[in-house]
């Protein structure tokens, strides 16, 4: 199969992004739309239903840096929430703690990471975790 | 992973024939992904600039079209649009480079014929750079700067070309 070159993939990833993803529980798309590089991204999550998160929206910044699609992105939480994958200090996904980052290959997209986070805070171990005030930022 | 035998053909054509002001050169490792040069043609806004572009050859290809994008800011009117399938209406999607280089050009998209080739597309780019069509009944701020001030619209391409493409 060709391998399809960073920036190619990103576009593609853009504008699937742009059309709407899934049932709309998660989204995604660019900081800033002049960002020719495609590095700065904002992701949006809607807490699962019957969990602690239900009904918070969750505002995450993911930066895809030169070797994506080979290496994950970083991500961070910027609305604070208390889940064990999640640094408590700034917000920072530790890649170790998250499947789809600790198991990256180019299969993944930005879609699954957040439909992956998603999956874990409706988790049994996460779904009833104390969370802080709703609305509070990193 | 073999390289079909076409892109090796056009590859090998392309870098000992280049057309005169075009340089593309496929990256080491990834013989479908070519970086590419163009130069502004003289006589137009562009002249004395360089243009860097990125053109990706998908799986699919010549099936499908190559894929090709700007790196380098262009100020340039002509536009695209599309009909958005849920509105049912025209909507203007991109100039002919938006804000992230993708080019809106017939033969990238519905008018691609497995006849064209890399050489093709990039001659192409080249000539809507000599003339900037803003007569394009689907205008943005840029198509309306070239029709209502067409002086001041190519100072501001110039500006551009100098300011972005000139590396």
């Amino acid at each position: 199969m060709a391998k399809v070159p960073r920036n190619f993939r990103l576009l593609e990833e853009l504008e699937k992004g742009e059309k709407g993803i899934g049932d709309g529980s998660c989204s995604y798309g660019l900081d800033n739309s002049d960002d020719i590089m495609m590095s700065h991204w904002n992701g949006t999550i809607i807490g699962p239903g019957h969990t602690v998160h239900e009904n918070r929206i969750y505002s995450l910044k993911i930066h895809c840096g030169e070797s994506y699609p080979d290496k994950p992105p970083t991500v961070h939480f910027l609305s604070r929430v208390n889940l064990p994958f999640v640094s408590q200090v700034d917000g920072k996904i530790d890649p170790l703690k998250l499947p789809v980052l600790q198991n990256w290959n180019r299969d993944k997209s930005l879609e699954t990471i957040l439909v992956e986070i998603r999956r874990e805070m409706a988790n049994l171990n996460n779904r009833k975790l104390a969370q802080p005030p709703e609305g509070t930022t990193f | 992973m073999a390289l079909p035998k076409r892109i090796i053909k056009e590859t090998e054509r392309l870098v000992a024939d280049p057309a005169p002001g075009i340089v593309a050169e496929p990256h080491e490792d990834n013989l479908r992904y070519f970086d590419v040069r163009i130069k502004g043609p003289d006589g137009s806004p562009f002249q004395n600039g360089t243009f860097h572009l990125e053109l990706f050859l998908p799986e699919e290809y010549p099936m499908a079209p190559p894929k090709v994008r700007f790196l380098t800011k262009i100020y340039h009117p002509n536009i695209g649009a599309r009909i958005d399938k849920h509105t049912l209406t025209i909507r203007l999607i991109y100039r002919f480079a938006d804000k992230l280089g993708r080019i809106c050009l017939d033969i990238l998209k519905d008018k691609w014929s497995p006849a064209l080739q890399i050489r093709t597309v990039l001659l192409s780019v080249q000539a809507l750079l000599s003339a900037p069509n803003p007569d394009d009944p689907l205008a943005t701020d840029v198509a309306k700067h070239y029709k209502e001030d067409e002086k001041d619209a190519q100072r501001v391409s110039r500006e551009w070309t100098e300011k972005y493409a000139s590396g």
